[in-house]
């Protein structure tokens, strides 16, 4: 029981707390300058100077693995932070005001759940050019209905608890009870969902890239680097195998926390699993 | 089934403390107290279902056979043939995703190896016998398109299902209303007669306990305070915790107002429960009781006989003490 | 004599329920089916009945939760169903409620304190410390509870929380739905003791609802019983003990133990 916790929170966190750490070590040091290209020094396998070699323009694969990991970090938690935001907003009035209100918020949730992010960074970017702003827009847009949606059903349950009841009697309105009980009572579902959310938001950020419509050159990201990787991937396979390990540990790692701490906050989910 | 000196322990606290407890075939018993005092503690002993970090020391005999050390496997084995409980919560014990049918027909194919047409034959005479209205179409029923008392039939059906010789029931009529609870006390009075089946019945509810059982237990803090014939004990209530309990409950003499126009006041205890590790040493109910002396801190009171089967452990019955006041009974 | 403390007229409530069938228009249910009644200031009123009668529901209306389909509740002469937003937030200060379960009725991240006075807050009286202070004491605990966090009570004791906070504004009228069912009949009893008290302390009108006649026997001056919906009897408690006219109200005394 307490005391003993999930090995997904356990091994979750530990590979978070390796991409964050990694995230924000590049901020003060990296073996070498990432964007410095030195031709005569391209694909140099790894050893004491370049510990996992150069790239076809020769710039350190380390240096670039770990901006890039503080970029992505970066967008997902901007994008995670907005969307979640608004789709808190949205789901505690939809849960505030019920009727046409919330029927009408969750079905616009519906329509947008089923949006595809790519599509709409591709509109986004035929309209106003590629650029991180709008990877970082599409991707806090395809988080709105999550969160919302995840916000109303929680706040659904709390709206029924008699202490909800206690404030109306007290003569507190709507506005004023998601603010005093509502919302410091679904904080929980609402972080663990910030989290896993965060992991999709990586992954979209590295699709993103991949495509071309994320981090723009010269500034690195995991996604294309994997791109840039595939035309070379005979001569050079670890160009791409690099990135996407980068990938797999930083998605991995964010899902597995997610489950965790939703194994710790809600006991009921992990028997049923079990 | 006879328990006698059972002890559960958990880390520093114990649950239950030296209960002897013995149950004839037929009997009923009833067992009551405030929450958290012990009672269902002392119905998972007979049913060998003690969470596992509770140490279980004394004796528990089923027929004459030792059981309080027994492996699960033996116990299991015992469970639903001999010894059968139903739950307090009506709707957490039924699976939601099974018909009702189908849950009382598996332990009859499992346990006695019935086809299913004879199993189904079975409970279809079980929740008749328990009085469910329209047996046939509730047997395809879900739990939650029945009502909370008809749960309870289920359930007693269920338990019933193997023809146990004993039936512990923790609280089956807490979470009723009380037309509810009353018909429930009834049926499961009127099955013990008609099988000879032996109950236990577990309540903080005299009114019930007093409807249910021919003889009962009043439990405080792990101990059993009090026992003996359940009208007796009502009647003549000698541990001034059992007295406690029975003026608490609101009757007709705490009706209407006093002479100054003021509304007539209920007996109370005064405090709460303490926490099972905070337990005073020596009488357990000190503390809280209104007719403490000298002798209640420090040292623990034995069980004195009473005549007619009653005996209540508590300082003022005991000789040892005797001429220290008086011990007032019921008014 | 100047208007009732509290008067409902012919008041209805009505659910509906889930669609059967596409076609049929939804079955709907009359959770409360034409009930009256009159409140006196300083009065106390038992609703008794079994599960699924309607008390709660007519509490819910009483409280202003919801507005009835049919007739109107009149608090102090005035439809509360009629008062605007800000005018209805002034009237709560008037009458409040107890819930049932002691375990939910208090925000489990709020400090008892806050809880209290929250009724203080959202009319715009002055959160006075003061007031929540006294209101501790009336209820039998302590100024420094108000620092303390629910779980850091026993059930009793956030039911007298709860009472504290319903009464921290000193209403006039004071309703509590299953306000003892929850409790030990120990605790039960030091509770119903508390509510008297007060009662007769502040001059309250109180509406206790429940399923134990028993329990609004001890309390109540009247009792109405609901069954379905409908108010079916009406009476002076010793009057309605002594001499139930309907079966249901006998069988209700039977099952409180009242009567065998
Ligand atoms: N797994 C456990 N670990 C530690 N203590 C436990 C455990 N299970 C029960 N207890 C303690 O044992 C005591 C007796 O519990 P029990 O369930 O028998 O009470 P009860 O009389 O049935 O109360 P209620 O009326 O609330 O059902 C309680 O104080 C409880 O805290
Ligand atoms: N919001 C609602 N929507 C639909 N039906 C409802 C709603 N609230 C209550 N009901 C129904 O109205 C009826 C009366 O319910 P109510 O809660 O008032 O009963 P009660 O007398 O308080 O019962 P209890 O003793 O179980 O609390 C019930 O049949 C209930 O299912
Ligand atoms: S032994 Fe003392 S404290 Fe205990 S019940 Fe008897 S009189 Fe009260
Ligand atoms: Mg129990
Ligand atoms: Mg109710």
């Amino acid at each position: 029981m307490s005391g003993r916790l999930p090995v997904n929170l356990i091994i979750g966190a530990v590979l978070v707390a390796l991409v964050v750490g990694v995230a924000a070590l590049s901020l003060i040091w990296t073996p070498h300058d990432h964007a410095a290209m030195t031709i005569r020094n391209r694909f140099q396998p790894a050893d004491g100077v370049y510990w996992l070699g150069t790239d076809q323009l020769g710039r350190d694969i380390v240096s670039q693995l770990m901006v890039a990991a503080r970029n992505s970090m970066t967008v997902a938690l901007v994008a995670v932070l907005i969307g979640g935001s608004i789709g808190v907003m949205f789901g505690l009035l939809a849960s505030a005001l019920g009727g046409w209100v919330e029927d009408l918020i969750m079905r616009v949730a519906d329509i947008g759940f089923a949006f595809p992010a790519l599509l709409f960074a591709i509109m986004l970017s035929a309209v106003f050019g590629p650029s991180l702003t709008i990877a970082v827009a599409a991707i806090a847009f395809i988080n709105i209905p999550v969160f919302a949606r995840v916000t109303r059903a929680s706040a659904n349950q709390i709206w029924m608890r008699d202490y909800v009841a206690a404030a109306r009697a007290a003569g507190h309105g709507r506005f004023a009870i998601s603010r005093d009980h509502i919302l410091p009572n679904i904080a929980a579902p609402v972080i663990v969902q910030g989290t896993i959310e965060f992991a999709v938001a990586i992954l979209a950020e590295a699709a993103l890239s991949y495509l071309g419509l994320g981090a723009q050159p010269p500034s690195p990201s995991w996604g294309r680097m994997l791109s840039e990787a595939q035309t070379l991937m005979f001569m050079a396979p670890h160009l791409a195998i690099y990135p996407g390990l980068c990938i797999v540990i930083a998605v991995l790692g964010f899902s597995l926390l997610g489950d965790g701490l939703r194994d710790i906050t809600d006991p009921r989910l992990k028997r049923r699993r079990a | 089934m006879e328990l006698s000196q059972v002890s559960v322990g958990f880390a520093g606290a114990v649950a239950l403390r030296k209960a002897s407890v013995s149950i004839a075939p037929g009997a009923r018993l009833g067992i009551v107290g405030e929450s958290g005092c012990g009672k269902s503690m002392l119905g998972l002993c007979l049913m060998g279902m003690v969470p596992d970090a509770g140490q279980v020391t004394g004796s528990i005999r089923l027929n004459g056979q030792e059981l309080v050390r027994a492996p699960e496997r033996v116990w299991r084995r015992h469970r639903a043939r001999d010894v059968a409980m139903i739950f307090q919560e009506p709707m957490a014990a039924l699976n939601p995703l099974k018909r009702v049918g189908d849950t009382v027909m598996e332990p009859l194919m499992i346990h006695e190896g019935l086809s299913r047409s004879t199993a189904r034959a079975r409970a279809l005479a079980l929740f008749e016998e328990v009085g469910l209205p329209d047996p046939a179409a509730r047997l395809r029923q879900y739990p939650h398109e029945i009502s909370g008392g008809q749960r309870q039939r289920v359930l007693i059906a269920l338990a019933l299902a193997c023809n146990p010789g004993l039936l512990v029931a923790d609280e089956p009529t807490t979470a009723l209303d009380a037309n509810v609870a009353l018909r429930i006390i009834d049926l499961l009075v009127r099955l013990s007669e008609s099988r000879n089946m032996a109950l236990v019945f577990i309540s903080h509810d005299l009114a019930a306990v007093s409807r249910a059982t021919d003889q009962m237990l009043v439990m405080y803090g792990g101990d059993i305070v009090e026992r003996g014939p359940t009208a007796q004990v009502l009647a003549e209530p000698r541990h001034p915790y059992t007295q406690g309990l029975l003026g608490a409950r609101p009757g007709l003499e705490n009706r209407g107002r006093t002479p100054d126009g003021r509304r007539k006041r209920l007996v109370t205890i005064p405090g709460t429960v303490p926490p099972l590790h905070d337990l005073p040493q020596g009488c357990r109910f000190s503390g809280r009781c209104g007719q403490e002396f000298a002798p209640c801190a420090r040292q623990r009171p034995q069980p004195t006989a009473l005549g007619q089967g009653q005996e209540a452990a508590c300082h003022l019955l005991s000789p040892l003490h005797a001429g220290h006041g008086t011990c007032r009974g019921a008014a | 004599m100047s208007a009732p403390l509290l008067q409902l007229d012919g008041v209805s409530r009505r659910y509906r329920m889930p669609r059967t069938a596409l076609l049929r228009p939804p079955p709907v249910l009359t959770a409360v089916d034409d009930v009256s009644l009159t409140l006196n200031a300083g009065q106390t009123l038992g609703i008794v009945g079994e599960s699924g009668s309607g008390k709660s529901t007519l509490a819910r209306m009483i409280m202003a939760f919801e507005a009835p389909d049919e007739g109107a509740v009149r608090f102090q002469g005035a439809g509360l169903n009629r008062l605007s937003g800000a005018d209805l937030r002034l009237a709560r200060r008037r009458f409040q409620m107890v819930f049932q379960d002691p375990f939910g009725s208090l925000d489990p991240r709020r400090r008892v304190g806050w809880s209290i006075a929250e009724p203080l807050r959202a009319t715009g009286a002055e959160d006075s410390a003061a007031r929540v202070t006294q209101a501790l004491y009336q209820v039998g605990l302590r100024a420094g509870d108000a620092q303390k966090y629910p779980h850091e009570f026993s059930g009793g004791q956030r039911q007298r929380i709860a009472i504290a906070r319903a009464i921290v504004t000193r209403p006039a009228l004071l309703v509590a739905d299953e306000a003892v069912s929850a409790l030990d009949v120990s605790v039960q009893a030091q509770i119903l003791n508390l509510l008297m008290d007060l009662q007769e302390e502040m001059g309250l009108a109180m509406i206790f609802i429940s399923h134990d006649l028993a329990v609004v026997a001890c309390i109540c001056d009247r009792i109405l019983v609901m069954r379905n919906g409908k108010s079916i009897e009406t009476g002076d408690t010793g009057a309605l003990i002594a001499a139930p006219r309907h079966d249901y109200t006998r069988s209700l005394l039977v099952a409180s133990g009242i009567e065998t």
